[in-house]
């Protein structure tokens, strides 16, 4: 806090970095600028509410004044004359916070219509270096960006939970392919490809690990997956610390070193892969021994080098490609999606507008951590929502697990009832593969039998639809209706896995898992969050409590759900009984 | 015909124009050394794409007004901003051939060209000043230099349209008095843009270059 002329500490902190650490090139962005006005409808916060605050450059001008008042000649003299100012309390810096994380998602599509081509991005990201530093950032970014210190990813996973995942997933590998030797290796030393992906794939939507297994072993390559440093995705991008960056890319690099690989593939994660391949050398200040690449550049060379074939009548349903900010605009990848989509898809269609010029799917820059500005990333997703409309397309392919939360957002608020998910997915459906030697059921064990489910959700359909779905599945269920009943069923039924509606009247959803996860006892019993609101968010990245063990949105893919079922119940059983080792190494 | 002027306004067209000339050369000289005293982020990984090229095409974008999303949707400001700026060079040029070279500006037909110039320039100038003063989003990203400095450009013109037949005195004084302010005023103010952009175009094209995004794709963006 600060009055009159004093300066807070925070603040003076931020004023100092600011006047001491610019590159050239934020020096340029910042002095370039004319307020033209020729970026203001490239921005979709601006084209969706009109407000003039949203303009890209009204945006930036609540940094560049900082430029104008302490660095720019004319604004050290008279800094009203060029809209210099400087700040001065921590209100001040709360204010820039809500400007810098809050309505930016630092997806650079004004920066391909400017003139001079200002770089706001990187204005944004040099604004949240320094407020970060000095604690000002959304709570979902501090939670996370702790956990990529402190674990080496942003989902928290142990590295016992990483090691029975791909156990687990590793046995469905086994039963999709047929092949008893099919294999998801760790640690392999010498192989050609080494695959990092993004925690979402561990945690919650191991769907697109699943796929990029099936088209390895498709591709019959020699890969791995490393034991640590496994994470692709960075929060030093979106916090701007340099530090954290250097410090995931080098967990990354250090393992690929140690194994001694052929190459790094990068899972499907616009900003995983921007950061991995492009930005984490640049602040390790390493120069990398080994190439890198996204996993889209490896399925092109498999198809072009006849090592896969695909069958687009697979998928004979109309899909669009959502091109992800970070890899069309920041990493030049806008064919390769395109070409793999074509030959796995009997009807793919364009956004438009497309490639470098599409818009955000308003969950970039860190945005999906951020339930502080929630409300507003939905407003905004308004320009995304109209251009997948238009598409006619029933399924939005992308190559961003990003972009895939973004997007389910989106889709959910704007009720436009089409599924969304990575390009892998889409090429694995479309494998021709040999007919399966075994029978999945004589592969792998089904997890699910005897298992008992409670299901608490206030519409009744759905308690019908999910008790039937996973009774079919030989599963006990019992269900409650309510926040009341599903705490007493809670206790009494003693399930071994509890599905969570949150979205009930009053957040009583998100009161009831709080409560479980506070209590001593329920503690233990997994929690997965079927849901048709957005708010579920907040309890993955906030973390006052325990996150969920797997969410699904609603309306249901019953085969998602009952995959994330397998996942959270099969992978809980192995624990302490597994093999310790993760999968074949 | 080019008037006779008083001794005031001969060192006004020509001595006080070289010594504005001076102090705008030397202020530019060190806002570039100021500039590069930054020091420069560079990438460290093998570029994906080729940065000669990326860099020609940066530059190239400001006569290729189909390559910016913004100017192809706004071809109009585009024209203005061309026109604009087109008025902007020649009313630098009138500043160096009038003093020493009249008649080579004395034509009627180059008169009136160069008026239909200016007087283009002055429309361009008075619709940049509407839109900002009109348009609130404009308005909210506007600071006086803003204003002022296309108020200021816009008499500038107005005063080479009455100054460009050198058969008004108190017109060429208007002019180079005003040429004159420019040349001290504009390297601190927003003007001084334009030593900024062959800078920020290099830098934009290496980066987009270096990751393969520039030049933009060859392939139709709205297919
Ligand atoms: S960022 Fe570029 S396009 Fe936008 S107002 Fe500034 S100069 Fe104009
Ligand atoms: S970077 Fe993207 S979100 Fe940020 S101002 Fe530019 S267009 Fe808008």
């Amino acid at each position: 806090m600060a009055s009159g002329n004093t300066q807070s500490p925070s603040a003076r902190a931020v004023v100092e970095g600011f006047k001491n650490g610019l590159s050239r090139q934020t020096v340029l962005s910042l002095g370039a600028c004319v307020h033209c006005g020729m970026c203001n409808d490239s921005c979709h916060y601006y084209l969706a509410t009109g407000d003039p605050q949203m303009t890209p450059a009204a945006k930036t001008d609540k940094v560049r004044k900082l430029y104008k008042r302490h660095v720019d000649w004319l604004g050290r003299v008279a800094p009203a004359w060029v809209g210099g100012a400087t700040l001065r309390t921590d209100e001040d810096l709360q204010a820039l916070q809500d400007v810098v994380y809050g309505s930016c998602t630092m997806c650079r599509r004004c920066t391909l219509s400017c003139p001079f081509g200002v770089d706001t991005a990187l204005i944004m990201r040099t604004a949240r270096g320094l407020l970060t530093a000095q604690g000002f950032a959304p709570e979902g970014v501090k939670v996370v960006s702790k956990d990529q210190w402190e674990i080496g990813n942003q989902m928290g996973v142990s590295k016992e939970d990483y090691l029975e995942t791909l156990d687990w997933l590793q046995d469905e590998l086994r039963g999709d392919v047929g092949d008893p030797e099919a294999m998801i290796p760790i640690d392999k030393e010498g192989a050609h490809v080494l695959f990092l992906v993004n925690p979402r794939e561990i945690k919650y939507a191991p769907m697109s690990l699943l796929a990029a297994a099936k088209i390895f072993y498709a591709a019959g390559e020699d890969w791995t997956m490393p034991s640590v440093g496994w994470d692709n995705t960075n929060f030093g991008l979106f916090s701007g610390d340099n530090k954290l960056g250097a410090h995931m890319g080098k967990l990354a690099y250090d393992q690929a070193r140690k194994l001694g690989i052929g190459k790094v593939v990068i899972s499907e994660c616009g900003h995983g892969f921007r950061a991995t391949k492009w930005e984490a050398p640049n602040w390790a200040k390493e120069d990398l021994p080994f190439p890198m690449e996204s996993f889209l550049e490896t399925m092109v060379e498999y198809v072009n080098t006849g090592r896969l074939t695909l069958d687009p009548t697979a998928n004979p349903r109309p899909v669009t490609y959502h091109d992800p900010c970070n890899l069309a605009r920041s990493a030049g990848i806008t064919e390769e999606p395109r070409f793999l989509l074509k030959r796995s898809c009997l009807d793919f269609r364009e956004m438009t507008p497309n490639r470098q010029e599409n818009f955000c799917c308003t969950g970039g820059g860190g945005a999906m951590s951020m339930s502080e500005y929630a409300q507003r990333r939905l407003q905004v997703a308004r320009v995304k929502a109209d251009q997948i409309r238009a598409t006619g397309a029933e399924s939005v392919a992308t190559a961003c697990h990003n972009c895939i939360d973004g997007l389910s957002d989106l889709i959910k608020h704007y009720e436009l009832k089409v599924p969304v998910r990575n390009v892998c997915e889409y090429v694995a459906d479309a494998l021709v593969l040999p007919a399966p030697a075994i029978a999945r059921d004589a592969l792998i064990p089904t997890g699910l039998r005897g298992k008992r489910v409670l299901v608490i959700d206030d519409d009744p359909d759905t308690v019908v639809y999910l008790t039937t779905l996973f009774e079919d599945q030989g599963l006990d269920t019992v269900s409650a209706h309510n926040a009341a009943e599903g705490m007493t069923a809670a206790r009494t039924a003693q399930p071994d896995l509890i599905t969570l509606d949150i979205s009930m009247p009053g957040r009583s959803g998100a009161d009831v898992f709080a409560k479980l996860r506070s209590d001593e006892v329920l503690a233990r019993i997994p929690v997965v969050i079927v849901t048709g609101a957005i708010d579920f968010r907040e309890l993955m990245y906030r973390r006052n409590v325990p996150p969920p063990d797997g969410y699904v949105a609603k309306p249901i893919d019953p085969e998602l759900l009952l995959m994330t079922l397998r996942k959270v119940l099969e992978v809980r059983h192995r624990e302490g009984v597994g093999s310790g080792e993760g999968a074949a190494v | 015909m080019p008037i006779e002027v008083s001794r005031f306004t001969e060192v006004l067209m020509d001595q006080a124009q070289l010594v504005a000339l001076a102090i705008m050369a030397a202020v530019y000289l060190l806002k570039i050394r100021w500039i590069l005293n930054h020091a420069a982020a560079s990438e460290r990984t093998p570029a994906r794409g080729d940065h000669g090229k990326a860099i020609r095409y940066s530059y190239a974008t400001l006569a290729m007004p189909w390559e910016l999303p913004s100017t192809r949707r706004h071809w109009f400001h585009y024209l203005e901003f061309a026109f604009f700026h087109i008025a902007v060079a020649v009313a630098i040029l009138v500043t160096f051939v009038m003093p020493y070279w009249p008649r080579l500006l004395s034509g009627r037909d180059m008169v009136d060209l160069l008026q239909i110039v200016f007087a283009v320039g002055l429309l361009a100038a008075a619709s940049r000043l509407t839109r900002r003063i009109g348009t609130p989003a404009m308005r909210a990203v506007s600071s006086p230099d803003d204003y002022f400095s296309l108020l200021m450009l816009g008499t500038w013109f107005a005063a080479a349209i009455l100054a460009a037949p050198q058969a008004s005195e108190p017109a060429l004084i208007a002019f180079f008095g005003l040429t004159a302010f420019f040349l001290v005023y504009v390297p601190f103010s927003k003007i001084s843009h334009y030593i900024y952009w062959p800078f920020i175009r290099y830098y934009t094209g290496k980066h987009f270059g270096h990751r393969g995004v520039y030049p933009a794709k060859s392939v139709p963006r709205h297919a």
